[in-house]
């Protein structure tokens, strides 16, 4: 369920206060800027059919079978005669449309029957949920409204609203509407509604908030509620009979409205909504025999609009892609020599586009997916289309013969069971029994045969399919790095991969109790020369936002800046300095909790002030502390302050106005994200699209597995669930690597260095796995610092930096072991030693001993680590290494 | 009835006329003990094995009891094609199948998985049947719900189920030996393999103590046989129609071997092992066997001179190529003796299975270890610390081949995906050879011989298909793929698995070039977008 904001598309009214009387204006004199509000809304809208959608990933098309799948076959090609394929598959996307919501209020006929009506003009099961507030009602309760205002087909919800269904009025109607006669001399002060989609369980409201259509005067003059956007307007329980239309209003002088004590007046009012919902296109393919060269025409056309077809040939039932000769198509390239493409031709009757192709004989299979646009592509079920050329299939043939007659059931059955696997497996089963006991001549045989293995191999596929999905969900799976990395070049380039240059080196430039000076800018500003000097490349600082606790993680107005650090002015210098440095500065966002300002009715802490004044709609419904009213979490709680709903539009809409505030005022370049534990990773992808950060990454803390309280050497299910993180933001951010660290506290502890090798014989934390993405550290300022939360094994951090600061992933330095502990100058020599040999986040690690008490690797092959105790000498062959660095249980070479 | 399903052979030898002469060859899958060779006494007798699937779908309808005979029918029936081959295809079901408290894991997926099998002609799927999951708490109370549930989805799914026993734990994936079991290791930590520096391997009990009434009194051949015989009547409706095969685990990861190399290499190149006689009752028998001989000082320990586990052959004396004692009459005496113990382990846990399991219409099986590394070394070290006297001159396999053949047992193979090119070059391996080798051996013995892949991977279809329905000398009747789960059916691996299954379905002859199956089995070529954004999504 989703909540989706939408912006008035007319100005708000704007009330005139002229010698102590009030003004209205007209609402229809702003029409032409409800034409021009249109056209930026339409331009606006294109541009969200790609933002909107709910995942990046190649459009899953679910062809819905239970369709119709053989309507609208091609027409223009040729005679059906010699058709052996024709094949309408249909293609399902979901779109963003754009419609309208509006509320009127208005007069009927004079009479002083006044109508609340308020229509919808996308397609929906909408639904008015509504209530009214009476004059002497405090605060913005709801209550039911009295009997005789409820329209048939009302329905009770609870005891303070009402749920009636918007109707056509008429069949052509472009609208849903309901009305809601009013009574204007009740005590009501105002109707308060948000509207409903069953279909989707969608709540459309007005900006995060509820509607209100004010009835009384002096709610206006109160202001408290509504402010400057209220619809308004209506003149309430003393009311006149004069009455302003609407038509008429422009052109009235005030003084004519001088007169009157109360003014009535219509309203109209619109607002653009947004909605997802499928849009059904197809994909016709007819094959034809081409008598003279006996080569195969396959004709391909689509109601979609403009679509590059990437397809091949193949020879035989493993589909197994190549590219035929030529001649192809117009406008045809060859893509990596495994695949043709091909722009469809705009159709003459310009509704889609088609495209004509000649394949040579002897081909098995025409092989095809469609691509709209680079992110999108569309298959079928998952899979690619497939479009049998053999002549002897005669597959879908409209003419299809007596002795045929078993095949296209199968088919159908296809199509129609997808319900119920049990029943439809068994009758293939069945079907392949008969193939194999009743055969009565061999031409049928081989026919029925081939025809029987292509829907058996769709059914193995679909099942197959469905098993991955289900084990892919249930067990960790291992991806390998490796493979992930090659993924992600051939993606089509990121907006934002969040890594940086490859070649960053953190300092976290605070520690817990950095707040007490309450001048903390302007002491690391201080530091700036000293920390460029050290090598850093990145400085992550403390959350600047104000905040209950002095130390920033428990933000309350996000919008100001002055925190226990120092104030906005101060931390905007500071960022200057280290931008003027060539420093790389991240901003720490508390994203998954806010702090509020205001108690609810019931004394709960769930309304928040500032300029993003949120209510407790913006709070999750699953923490019984915080009586959120949004939806449940999309992740784990934390449980000292409300958590804030980011499935909610407007939250996340609020939030991505905010970071990139941040990022183009203060001047950060990316993000440290608190506590990504708690909501989903796809709304981290989302703030940093919006954002394009050089460098983020989230803290992703949880615990490793222990067994008998000892920790496992297989920490693969917790490094998964930090790369499962990773993924969700679609690598837009990296995570901290807590595995490492984990895994270093055991080792080095206990002298069991042989942890530091998974069973394969890499790195065991999520460098080993996903190394662009792993930010490595020692400690932080929960882990260590003056809480020590997990902290490092005493005396051996510099094994840990040594370590890190030699391997792939990304370090990230704590700043007391650079400014008070007594290992600068070894850190010092250790950043150096990484900048001068160029080591990067993709670095390659290979693991020369994990031994007891002994690790040892060599990192791109010119640089060779070992910690622990134990002995190690890198070998000596055709290269020669020469120690380059060495302190207590490590030592480090270099190749010459 | 159910019948063999995607190749278009089928219609070759399903047609009524050829059935009849097939139907009377049921009994060759039945094992018996009387020392005769079994599985396939030469190549055409082999040949009729092969389509025994066949006859024997057909005939059991009828469930006719299965016919045990001494001597083979010798007659080949004419009307089979001479080039039809066939391989019954296993799947191995995941290693966490049944979950710590008895239910099915991931059991939704495994019905899809299994229907897919199905449809694709898989014959059956293969289970491991964990000795610490069924027994786990006290000795004698076995839980088998879990495993139940299982057979009965694999019997509803139409496929045939071969069971593994499992008499050892698996650190990876966190299975252990029963509870009670480990407990008595606390105190008496000889009931485990030890190596040299008095490390015990926790996850098998010593073959030293087979016959030792280490466990309360009893010894763990007796509760082996317990544990055996709790599955035969537990499973009695299943045994010999859904059930068709059992293979008794018999060491570490359930190979007939010593767990010499169970620490983790750190590199490519695999060490040679080391040798595991150091538990109490090996030393002892160590002793008893030199004296015995007049070499009382022999016994005292196992070699001093041998390599650590992850070292090469030449990084110490005994295993050197030129000059090493393995060539020495100790190393002889030692070798034999430590080979020998490992054969007289195999010998009794076999013997015992395969009393078990006569007469339920089920193969017994036990899998022996693909030691590939330093083959092509004159010592061949690897194999001799897991307990394969091989050696330039001396070969392990043709005893142990010798030893199945009397238990009435079907050898498995694994790694039967390897191909000596993606060996490293200094690790001196052929895996290949190797496993012609034991093929060999097995086959001088008529010792059925089924096959298994070392793993999940892309390009080990064509060396599988090479091994399975390959040259003359391949006498497997069966093989096993490792393993289901969500790699087994991701978008990379599947379909090359589906290729390959096909594949193994098709004959070679008599039909139209088009349904010939694919020379290449290269990977299926996925079209650009489909996994990119996939996964990162």
């Amino acid at each position: 369920m989703s909540s989706v904001t939408v912006e008035p598309l007319l100005r708000y009214h704007r009330r005139t206060e002229v010698s102590g009387l009030r003004k209205v204006a007209n609402p229809c004199c702003s029409s032409s800027s409800l034409n021009c509000s249109r056209q930026k809304l339409f331009h606006r809208g294109k541009c969200k059919l790609r933002m909107r959608r709910r995942s990046t990933a190649p459009f899953v098309i679910r062809a819905s079978s239970s369709s119709s799948s053989s309507t609208a076959l091609a027409e223009t090609f040729e005679s059906s005669g010699d058709v052996f394929f024709r094949h309408s598959f249909p293609v399902t996307q979901t779109e963003t449309v754009e419609g309208k919501i509006f509320v009127r209020v208005d007069q009927e006929n004079g009479k002083g029957n006044w109508h609340l009506t308020v229509g919808c003009s996308l397609p929906g099961k909408w639904i008015l949920h509504w209530g009214v507030s009476y004059v002497n009602d405090i605060g913005s309760e709801w209550d039911q409204p009295p009997k005789h205002m409820r329209p048939s087909g009302s329905v009770p919800v609870k005891n303070y609203a009402i749920e009636t269904p918007l109707k056509k009025p008429s069949g052509d109607d472009p609208f849903y509407e309901v009305k809601i006669d009013i009574d204007p001399k009740s005590a009501i002060a105002a109707i308060n509604f948000v509207l409903k989609d069953e279909e989707t369980g969608a709540w459309y409201q007005h900006k995060g908030r509820d509607f209100k259509v004010p009835l009384v005067d002096y709610l206006l003059e109160d202001g408290t509620v509504f402010g400057s956007n209220s619809f308004v307007i209506w003149p309430g329980p003393f009311f006149s009979n004069i009455l302003l239309k609407p038509e008429t209003d422009s052109t009235r002088e005030p003084d004519d409205v001088k007169r009157e004590d109360r003014k009535v007046e219509g309203i109209y009012e619109e607002q653009p909504i947004t909605k997802h919902i499928a849009i059904e296109n197809s994909v016709t393919v007819s094959v034809r025999k081409c008598p003279e060269t006996s080569k195969n025409l396959l004709y391909l056309e689509t109601d979609l609009p403009e679509v590059v077809v990437h397809w091949g040939v193949c020879r035989d039932d493993a589909k197994n892609w190549e590219t035929p000769p030529g001649p192809h198509p117009p406008e045809t390239v060859i893509f990596k020599e495994k695949a043709l493409r091909t722009l469809l031709q705009p159709k003459e009757d310009g509704r889609g586009c088609s495209g004509l192709f000649t394949l040579e004989e002897g081909l098995a299979g025409f092989l095809f997916v469609l691509k709209l646009n680079d992110n999108t592509w569309l298959k079928c079920k998952g899979n690619d289309f497939y479009v049998p050329l053999s002549n002897s299939s005669i597959l879908l043939s409209e003419s299809g013969q007596e002795h045929f007659k078993d095949a296209p059931a199968s088919v159908k059955a296809l199509d129609q069971n997808q319900g119920s696997d049990t029943a439809f497996t068994n009758e293939i089963i069945k079907e392949i029994r008969n193939l194999v006991s009743g055969i009565s001549s061999d031409n049928s045989r081989k026919v029925k045969t081939k025809e029987a293995q292509e829907s058996i191999l769709q059914e193995i596929e679909k099942l197959a399919a469905e098993a991955y999905s289900i084990f892919r969900s249930s067990i960790p799976t291992f991806k390998e790095e490796v493979v992930l990395e090659e993924e992600l070049e051939q993606a089509p380039p990121k907006k934002s991969s969040g890594t940086g240059s490859g070649y960053e080196i953190v300092l976290q430039g605070f520690n817990w109790e950095s707040h007490k000076s309450g001048r903390w800018y302007m002491e690391l500003k201080e530091k700036a020369e000293d920390i460029a000097s050290l090598g850093f490349t990145v400085v992550w600082l403390p959350p600047p936002t104000e905040s209950v606790s002095p130390e920033g993680y428990m933000p309350k107005d996000l919008y100001n800046l002055n925190s226990r650090y120092g104030n906005i002015y101060e931390l905007k210098e500071l960022v200057g300095k280290l931008h003027e440095l060539g420093i790389k500065v991240l901003g720490d966002a508390v994203l998954n909790h806010r702090c509020a300002q205001y108690q609810n009715q019931n004394g709960i802490w769930n309304i928040f002030g500032g300029r993003l004044n949120w209510d407790d709609r913006a709070v999750v419904a699953d923490d019984p502390h915080f009586q959120g009213r949004g939806n449940k979490s999309s992740g784990d709680n934390f449980h000292a302050a409300p958590n804030i709903d980011h499935s909610q539009d407007f939250v996340r809409k609020d939030i991505k106005e905010w970071m990139r505030w941040l990022r183009e005022e203060i001047g950060y370049d990316g993000w440290r994200l608190d506590f990504v534990r708690g909501f989903w990773g796809g709304y981290v992808k989302d703030y940093m699209d919006a954002t394009s950060p050089y460098f983020a990454v989230g803290e992703y803390w949880d615990s490793l597995s222990y067994t008998y309280g000892e920790m496992d050497h297989n920490q693969d299910a917790h490094r998964q669930r930090i790369i499962d993180w990773i993924n969700a933001t679609s690598g837009s951010a990296g995570a901290f690597d807590v595995t490492t660290k984990g895994v270093l506290h055991a080792a080095l502890e206990r002298c069991e260095y042989w942890r530091l090798a998974d069973e394969k014989g890499k790195p065991p934390g999520v460098v080993g796995w996903w190394p662009s993405r792993a930010v490595t550290f020692v400690e932080n300022h929960d882990t260590g610092s003056t809480q020590g939360h997990w902290r490092f094994p005493g005396g051996k951090e510099m094994q840990g930096y040594a370590y890190i600061l030699t391997h792939p992933g990304t370090p990230a330095v704590f700043f007391d072991h650079v400014y008070s502990s007594n290992y600068r100058s070894e850190i010092a020599a250790l950043l150096a030693f990484r900048n001068r040999h160029k080591l990067h986040c993709r670095s390659i690690v290979q693991i020369s001993k994990a031994a007891r008490d002994v690790y040892a690797a060599i990192i791109d092959e010119k640089v060779a680590v070992k910690i622990g105790p134990g002995h190690f000498e890198p070998p000596n062959g055709p290269r020669k290494w020469s120690p380059a660095l060495e302190g207590r249980d490590y030592k480090i070479w270099e190749s010459s | 009835m159910e019948v063999s399903v995607i190749g278009t052979s089928q219609a070759t030898f399903c047609s009524g006329g050829e059935l009849a002469p097939c139907s009377r060859e049921l009994r060759f899958c039945v094992p018996k003990r009387n020392g005769d060779a079994l599985y396939f006494l030469d190549r055409n007798s082999r040949r009729r094995c092969r389509n025994s699937r066949l006859q024997l779908t057909l005939t059991a309808a009828a469930q006719s009891e299965p016919v045990r005979s001494d001597s083979f029918p010798v007659q080949e029936p004419a009307t089979i094609p001479d080039s039809v081959n066939k391989v019954k295809l296993f799947v191995g079901l995941p290693l966490d199948v049944v979950s710590d408290c008895h239910s099915v894991n991931h059991a939704r997926a495994i019905t899809a998985g299994l229907k897919a099998l199905k449809l694709l002609g898989v014959e059956g799927v293969e289970v491991p049947v964990w000795w610490g999951l069924v027994e786990k708490e006290e000795m004698g109370e076995y839980e088998w719900s879990g495993y139940l549930a299982v057979a009965e989805m694999v019997q509803t799914a139409g496929l045939k189920l071969h069971v593994s026993l499992c008499f050892h734990g698996d650190r990876q994936h966190k299975v252990s030996l029963p509870r009670w079991v480990l407990k008595i290791g606390e105190s008496n930590h000889s009931i485990f393999y030890t190596d040299r520096s008095g490390e015990a391997y926790e996850d098998c009990l010593s073959l030293a103590v087979d016959d030792l009434p280490v466990l309360d009194g009893r010894t763990p051949l007796q509760v082996y046989k317990g544990f055996c015989e709790s599955f035969r009547s537990t499973f009695a409706q299943f045994l010999g129609s859904t059930i068709t095969g059992v293979t008794m685990g018999l060491g570490p990861d359930g190979e007939l071997q010593y767990p010499s190399h169970h620490q983790p290499s750190n590199n490519n190149i695999p060490g040679v092992g080391e040798f595991q006689c150091y538990d109490e009752n090996m030393k002892d028998q160590l002793k008893q066997h030199a004296a015995s001989l007049g070499n009382p000082l022999w016994g005292l320990a196992g070699p001093h001179d041998a390599p650590t586990y992850n070292q090469t052959p030449d990084s110490s004396p005994f295993f050197n190529e030129l000059s090493g004692s393995w060539q020495s009459p100790y190393g002889d005496f030692f070798l034999s003796w430590y080979s020998n113990q490992l054969l007289s382990h195999g010998d009794r846990l076999l013997s015992m299975a395969s009393n078990v399991f006569t007469d339920t219409g089920v193969t017994t099986h036990g899998r022996v270890p693909l030691m590939h590394s330093w083959f092509k070394t004159r010592s061949r070290a690897l194999e001799n610390t897991a307990g394969f006297y091989s050696t330039d001159g001396k070969d392990a396999y043709e005893a142990f081949a010798e030893m199945f053949a009397q238990t009435s047992c079907g050898m498995i193979i694994p790694g039967m995906d390897l191909s000596d090119d993606e060996q490293p070059d200094q690790s001196m391996s052929s895996p290949e050879m190797l496993l012609k080798q034991i093929q060999a051996a097995c086959k001088k013995h008529g010792v059925g011989v089924s096959g298994m892949n070392s793993g999940l991977r892309l390009n080990g279809f064509d060396r599988i298909s090479k091994n399975v329905v390959g040259d003359e000398n391949n006498v497997v009747d069966l093989f096993t793929y490792q393993r289901m789960g969500a790699e087994f059916f991701s978008p990379e691996h599947f379909p090359s698995f589906t290729q390959f299954a096909r594949g193994l379905n098709q004959p070679f002859a008599g039909l139209d070039s088009d349904d010939l199956p694919t020379e290449e089995t290269l990977p299926v070529e996925a079209p650009v977008p489909s996994n990119a954004e996939m996964q990162t999504a």
